[in-house]
């Protein structure tokens, strides 16, 4: 079975594993969240069929509609602060000195560190009162970061731009480093500048990696939750809440495990819908590969 | 039970859910384990896990039927215990909070209420405080049995902070607003708050509540009368608050700052708040994170009473204890009962006060003099023996699928988000069943 077939090509056995865990660990999972979207199930006892009711809830519910909201805006702004800096930084940190090698194992040390640990440690550097803003009050005023809605999203966003920004420069970095060296030569001979030289070549060529990079910030983006948990708790009010955060507060908080069930698989569907959406208007789909012989 | 794995929080809502789903289907509310001679007792794990096991021990030296003891990590305990009480794994006996923790379990019929057991043994409830022992009745019926501290809320003061700005602890109202005033002008934080918890925010609402509507109202709420959030005491508890607030009582970062990563004691005890309102753990927070202070400058007192109120000035708010239940399927409901008669020895009391709670038990005046803090835990004690009501925390007293819209409400309501007429709708939007 695991034998090659006649064309040469590795057997479909091979792929046994693969198929095997994917469905134990995501497929029946995803048929079970969706079948409990359809009860009502506090944990105790069994769940009780409730026909439509969570989904017809979730639809009228205002939290819902702003989580999602909110889920947008917050990967929206994460794509816009981050691709800029993780373009610059990776692009920087591809050139050949040796400071650079180092400067640039400094900047990964964020991405090392797990999201729970880099939310507590701004959590504290940022407390009002015995934090940064209590020695910068020309900048902060009051401090009251967390506890407004515009400090809160500026936080969250400024602590996932912290924590992932080294990842994308990382894709950055090795896709600028497998550009052709020739394509730089002829624009130095031509006499193109530095920043003209970025633009026409540096920028196009790194295209595949744009998209890349995008699409996993997309998809990290709609299901962000640590940092959330820790800095705000949704808060304040629900100015916070976003959509996988109240799946949590639903199922595990307010233990009404059907209606965050149907929470959840409406974050698989939007996701899944927004990387496709992403990779259509990307043309990802229709790419051919730019290697010989693909 | 304890090799199975402890789902991280932080995994995809799908397979803890799964899980649970799993662990449901398989369970028929059988008895907990093929052994017939021990029964399974589950707490929350904390550092007061060695008074548990000391009574377990103490307990097996005597008894035929063992007691087991199993203990899950605090912050997972609730979902723990949910998803296991009707599965073959269940315990027999449970930590809780009393009130809306246990509601779900009793409506669900998985309880066993005790007053029989306490027909053949007075003493099971006799010897508790009748403040405390009332929190674990649901529908008239006792389903537990006080098994830790009580943690009344209190006032906080730094005493020097007032000493220095020539205030007194209040008594009342109008002498809380005069104190922020006063405060206020000396450059300090009236009133510390971590409102970044909620939970915090939300004791105001308790203790005020309380003091100008009387314990009646919230009783009301909780039974389903969703009209008294829309009386007129219920308005005029939240204008006073408003008032206060408006007066800067609480400065304007409040809710960026947090009681539970030290933040708002280290407020208190650094001299740039004079109050903080919280349950009496307080002490033991300030005693670990700054012993000088604790020992020479925290002061505390009741909240404040409010003139014309409806509400005795010595009604307490606050987690008024833990509680063990029993699982109705249990086999072991007489050993059981042995069992729970150790929640009132006095190796129970002492041990408990040894790490620094205050049991609930008429015979713990006796053994006060002996401890490392008298005067606090006298003081404590004594509120808690002579409140004429002592009302569980709101959060708790609920069904657990309110305390987020609790949180929500209490926190907008305080940053202005809510007024009364928003706050009014959202607490008649909880559901008491």
């Amino acid at each position: 079975m695991a034998s090659p077939s006649k064309d040469g090509r590795p057997g479909i056995g091979w792929a046994l594993p693969a198929v095997v865990f994917f469905a134990l660990f995501a497929v029946v999972p995803l048929v079970l969240v969706a079948v409990l979207s359809f009860t009502t199930w506090s944990g105790l006892g069994s769940p009780e069929f409730a026909g439509f009711d969570n989904w017809v809830t979730l639809f009228h519910d205002p939290v819902m509609i702003k989580s999602l909201w909110l889920s947008v805006l917050l990967t929206a702004l994460g794509v816009v602060v981050q691709t800029p800096l993780s373009i610059l930084l990776g692009v920087w940190a591809a050139g050949p000195q040796r400071n650079r090698a180092v400067l640039s194992a400094v900047f990964f040390v964020p991405l090392l560190l797990s999201a729970t640990a880099v939310s507590v440690l701004w959590r504290a550097l940022l407390e009002p009162n015995f934090g940064i803003p209590s020695q910068a009050t020309w900048l902060f005023g009051d401090g009251n970061l967390l506890g407004d809605r515009t400090g809160a999203i500026a936080v969250l966003v400024l602590v996932s731009t912290w924590q992932f920004t080294p990842l994308h420069a990382l894709i950055y970095q090795g896709a600028a480093r497998a550009i052709p060296a020739v394509l730089y030569q002829a624009a130095e001979i031509d006499g193109a500048g530095r920043v003209r030289q970025f633009f026409h070549i540096t920028l196009p060529q790194l295209r595949n990696a744009i998209i890349t990079s995008v699409i996993l910030m997309v998809v990290g983006g709609l299901t962000t939750f640590d940092t959330v948990l820790i800095l705000t708790q949704g808060g304040p009010g629900t100015d916070t809440t976003i959509t996988a955060y109240y799946m949590y507060q639903k199922a595990f908080k307010g233990f009404e495990f059907g209606a965050g069930a149907a929470i959840a698989l409406l974050l698989v569907v939007v996701a899944t819908a927004v990387s496709l959406v992403v990779v259509r208007v990307s043309g990802y789909d229709k790419m051919a590969g730019t290697k010989e012989g693909m | 039970m304890k090799t199975r794995a402890r789902f991280h929080r932080a995994v995809a809502g799908g397979a803890a859910l799964v899980l649970g789903l799993g662990l449901a289907a398989c369970g028929g509310g059988g008895s907990s384990s093929g052994d017939s001679d021990e029964f399974h007792v589950l707490v929350y794990g904390d550092a007061g896990n060695r008074v548990e096991k000391r009574l377990v021990a103490t307990f097996n030296k005597t008894s035929e039927v063992k007691a087991v003891l199993d203990t899950v990590p605090g912050a997972d305990y609730q979902q723990k215990l949910q998803t296991v009480i009707n599965t073959p794994q269940a315990p027999d006996v449970f930590f809780n909070w009393g009130g809306g923790s246990i509601q779900p379990f009793v409506e669900a019929d998985l309880l066993l209420p005790l007053d029989d057991m306490m027909k053949k043994e007075p003493g099971l409830k006799s010897n508790f405080l009748p403040s405390v022992f009332e929190t674990a009745q649901v529908d008239g019926k006792s389903y537990g049995i006080p098994m830790r501290g009580t943690q009344p809320v209190l006032l906080f003061n730094n005493k020097k902070v007032l000493a220095d700005a020539g205030v007194e602890a209040p008594r009342t109202w109008d002498e809380l607003l005069a104190a922020v005033k006063t405060l206020k002008g000396k450059d300090v934080t009236p009133i510390a708050l971590g409102g970044g918890d909620k939970w915090t925010t939300m004791m105001w609402f308790e203790y005020l509540y309380d003091r100008v509507a009387g314990p009646e109202l919230f009783k009301k709420a909780l039974a389903g009368e969703k009209d008294v959030w829309d009386g007129a005491d219920s308005r005029k508890a939240l204008d006073m608050l408003r008032e206060l607030i408006d007066a800067g009582a609480f400065g304007s970062n409040y809710d960026s700052v947090k009681f539970t990563d030290g933040s708002s004691p280290a407020l208190l005890a650094s001299g740039k708040a004079a109050f903080e309102l919280m349950g009496s753990w307080a002490y033991s927070t300030q005693r670990e994170a700054d012993p000088d202070f604790a020992r020479n400058d925290l002061g505390y007192s009741n909240f404040p009473a409010v003139e014309g109120g409806k509400g005795d000035a010595a009604n307490l708010v606050g987690n008024t204890n833990n509680f063990y239940s029993v699982r109705k399927s249990t086999e072991h409901a007489d050993a059981i009962a042995e069992f729970l008669k150790l929640m009132y020895s006095d190796e129970f009391v002492e041990e408990q006060l040894a790490i620094g709670n205050l049991p609930t038990t008429t015979n713990t005046d006796k053994f006060l003099d002996a401890a490392d803090n008298p005067e606090y835990l006298k003081y404590q004690y004594d509120l808690v023996d002579k409140a004429p009501a002592f009302q569980l925390s709101w959060d708790q007293a609920y069904p657990p699928k309110n305390m987020t819209p609790i949180y929500v409400a209490v926190q907008q309501f305080f940053n202005g988000q809510l007024d009364p007429d928003g706050f009014i709708k959202a607490m008649q939007a909880l559901t008491t069943v």
